[in-house]
């Protein structure tokens, strides 16, 4: 999930970090009207929460890797979505600086699609499904699963744009790199759905008090909500279809790719192996069938899950109890 | 992840240690920059970057076995990585693409091991803060690094108890759930740890406006 | 601004019910002259941390808001919203888990957070500092994490970093709870030497009788027996009652 250095170029990385300083700085001035003298604990705590949940490992179905929360749109229910692109950003600045998980130069992208995308589209995501479906516990908890997905849908189609723009210059195919990261982001989507709506509901069965209501003063308007909403969507599909997109290279790609080639044959370098040449068979199925799959498949996971999790919160909900404070009387 | 970043205050001491942190980081975002900007024809440029980087690493301390385990968990990804533009399509651009990214990606990841083996935490505030970052992220960043440890021990807690009573495994569903509702629990009781905290703050005169010692804003 | 012949904190009629409509403490008076060292003791849920919270005007009461309707009044003046800045200077507060208060990176920022608050320059800040990790005995603690730190020792480090904002009362939640012996007794040593008026809400009723003159016994948000503390402590009908058990120090 996280983005390496050296994988996106420089000016990709300048420009996208760029617009995380821009969506930072709005945050932190949000925030302040938003949560006042309670920012700094409850942010940080905030962080501090997924940066220790991402410790919990989550087994992929007998696979030898393990996934994990993210939290985008965990942080962005629980404190909104200035509190939750912040709390995000801290997770990933610490963790490329004192961890070296996620690249250094590639921060600000990280941070673009993960913190900004995960937590603002998440949360304008979250807020207009929970409009349409009330406010119950049960529709909190769905339209938190489907942000979540489309959260993770949205990283990857902004990572497909980035790379595109990173790999255009060097003229190779990016199908390849586009379909692997789809298929992979399906998977986390439908992971990050599903853990996000089980904690979700566990929490509303016992302190539904702490999740609030996003039609909260000091949140995105409507208009921008269903904007937001519809920008989402439309990632989340364009992330499905971008391995599709370059199929037969048209107009100006062509016409960068072929002079790219010539100008690679003619400076090739001496050191490359020569067996770049080896006879690799080239699937034609490979980028497109499992990526409609993993959509199609992903899309039913997780209105399931939606649908499911609901259920379970809805048995569990106790009438809500507000916070009495009477912690160590 | 391993936790041996976070808490490395008290490491050991080397040249590497005593450059200005602001200086480390500027070198490391350097290297990394360099990296992404050398093209493959140049690759011997790219090799003695990697070079200097090892180099670095262990004049730093950092042990070989450390680099190994970092490296096997970064590598194998990578290589799937890279080697998946080849196989949509191979040809000269697509091998050559490939090769240059494995490079440059792996001279940009040991440049980062180093920068965490160098940089405390501490160092990291005080340089955001000389670089005029927002104050109130700063403090964010100072109340994230705090309850990160208590959170730690606190989830090491809860999971204990919950294989105590598990016998952890069973079926990945079962699993998912169990880890959920220890993420949930982790939640929980850390919001209501952060609304005490909050009042703990007010108690010695919060205001919401952040002051530091270092008498900078 | 104190007057020496005004009582330190003055309760009247204090009440509170929570948002989910449990009544927490019912119509308490009391007073308590400066320089006291006063106990509040009782069963767990009784009140206590409520009553100390009212204290600091750390709790939304409908009676923040009007200098006549105070129910709490510290050193003369009613803790009203508008007052809360000044009487939380006068009043330091300790709370039960030092991991609730300590939320710095090192332990200086955060013994220096309170005199900050109280727009002091650095210079003094520093002073205080000093003098506040002194006091507790942690002068050479400056730059460390306090995760690194033993329960007690974070203990002291909260107390630093409330003695250094000069308080003129101290309020204590189970200031032993979690700690061991030794450190039980070093905060015993450092209390003794403070010389404002102290309120402790506790369990440990040995540490009551070391420390404390006064006891309030409260329970159900009532004020059920108040006087000397070897009276009320050693009375075995009110411990009886009040779920609590004669310290065998005192039993004959």
């Amino acid at each position: 999930m996280h983005i390496r250095d050296g994988i996106l170029a420089p000016e990709v990385c300048l420009v996208a970090g760029a617009i995380s300083l821009g969506a930072i700085t709005y945050s932190l001035r949000r925030l302040r009207f938003d949560l006042e003298d309670r920012a700094v604990p409850l942010t940080g705590m905030m962080a501090a929460i997924v940066f220790a949940g991402q410790m919990v490992n989550f087994p992929l179905f007998g696979l030898p890797v393990s996934g994990h929360l993210l939290g985008g749109v965990l942080a962005a229910v629980m404190l909104g979505p200035w509190a939750g692109c912040l709390a995000i950003s801290m997770v990933l600045i610490v963790q490329a600086v004192l961890f070296s998980d996620g690249g250094l130069m590639s921060l600000g992208a990280n941070i673009l699609n993960m913190a900004v995308v995960g937590a603002w589209g998440g949360y304008a995501v979250y807020a207009t499904i929970r409009r349409m479906l009330g406010n119950g516990a049960a529709a909190t908890v769905s339209a938190a699963v489907i942000a979540a997905w489309l959260s993770v849908l949205g990283a990857a189609a902004l990572f497909c744009a980035e790379f595109l723009c990173s790999s255009r210059s060097a003229g190779v195919d990016p199908r390849g790199v586009l379909s692997l990261m789809v298929l992979y982001h399906s998977l986390i989507g439908v992971g990050e759905a599903l853990i996000t709506g089980a904690v979700l509901s566990f929490v509303l069965a016992r302190r539904a008090d702490l999740v609030p209501t996003p039609n909260a003063p000091g949140s995105v308007g409507t208009i921008g909500r269903f904007a937001v909403t519809g920008l989402m969507a439309a990632l989340a599909v364009a992330a499905i279809v971008a391995p599709f997109k370059s199929e037969s290279p048209d107009g100006l790609d062509a016409a960068a790719q072929n002079l790219k080639f010539d100008k690679l044959e003619v400076e090739r370098p001496p050191l490359v192996l020569d067996d770049y040449a080896i006879p690799v068979p080239e699937p034609v199925w490979w980028p497109a069938l499992p990526v409609s799959l993993a959509g199609i498949v992903g899309t039913l996971v997780v209105f399931i899950a939606a649908v499911v999790l609901a259920g379970i919160t809805r048995r569990n909900v106790v009438p809500i109890r507000v916070a009495d404070g009477s912690h160590g009387n | 992840m391993g936790t041996s970043g976070i808490g490395s205050d008290a490491g050991s001491q080397s040249i590497c240690h005593a450059l200005p942190a602001g200086m480390k980081l500027l070198l490391t975002l350097g290297i990394i920059l360099v990296a992404g900007l050398i093209p493959l024809e140049h690759w011997p440029a790219q090799g003695l970057l990697l070079a200097l980087v090892f180099v670095g690493l262990s004049v730093a301390g950092v042990t070989m076995r450390y680099l190994v385990r970092r490296l096997a968990l970064f590598l194998p990804l990578l290589l799937v990585f890279g080697l998946s533009v080849p196989m949509a399509r191979s040809n000269d651009a697509a091998w050559s693409w490939t090769l240059s990214l494995w490079l440059r990606c792996t001279v940009s990841f040991m440049a980062g091991l180093w920068l965490v083996h160098v940089l405390p935490f501490r160092d990291l505030l005080t340089t955001l803060r000389y670089w005029h970052f927002p104050p109130a992220l700063i403090a964010m960043l100072g109340f994230m690094y705090r309850y990160t440890f208590i959170l730690w021990d606190e989830l090491r807690r809860l999971r204990n108890a919950r294989a105590a009573r598990d016998f952890g495994g069973g079926p990945w569903w079962r699993v998912w759930s169990i880890n959920s509702q220890v993420i949930g629990l982790l939640l929980l009781r850390a919001m209501e740890r952060a609304e005490r905290t909050h009042r703990a703050m007010l108690a010695r005169g919060w205001d919401g406006s952040i002051r530091f010692l270092d008498g900078k804003d | 601004m104190a007057h020496s012949d005004q009582p330190a904190m003055e309760l009247r009629r204090l009440s509170f019910r929570y948002p989910n409509g449990r009544l927490a403490l019912e119509e308490i008076t009391c007073a308590v002259p400066q320089g006291d060292r006063v106990a509040i003791v009782g069963p767990s849920g009784a009140g206590k941390s409520t009553l100390l919270m009212h204290l600091n005007g750390l709790l939304p009461s409908p009676s923040l808001s009007k200098d006549e309707e105070a129910q709490v009044v510290i050193e003369g003046q009613a803790v009203t919203r508008s007052r809360l800045q000044q009487i939380r200077r006068q009043v330091g507060f300790l709370f039960q888990d030092p991991d609730d208060q300590l939320f710095c990176p090192t332990v200086q920022e955060d013994v220096a957070f309170g005199p900050l608050n109280l727009g002091l320059n650095r210079a003094e800040v520093l002073v205080r500092v000093e003098r506040g990790l002194a006091a507790v005995g942690m002068a050479d603690c400056l730059t460390r994490n306090p995760s690194e730190l033993s329960t007690g020792e974070r203990k002291r480090v909260c107390l630093a970093g409330i003695l250094a904002c000069d308080p003129s009362i101290l309020v204590l939640d189970e200031p032993t709870s979690n700690l061991d012996p030794r450190a039980r007794r070093q905060l015993l040593h450092i209390l003794r030497e403070f010389a404002g008026t102290l309120i402790v809400a506790t369990h440990d009723l040995d540490f009551v009788i070391d420390l404390c003159s006064r006891v309030l016994v409260l329970e159900s948000g009532k004020v059920q027996a108040d006087g000397p503390t070897e009276r009320v402590l050693s009375d075995p009908l009110i411990m009886d009652r009040h779920g609590l058990e004669v310290p065998w120090r005192l039993r004959r």
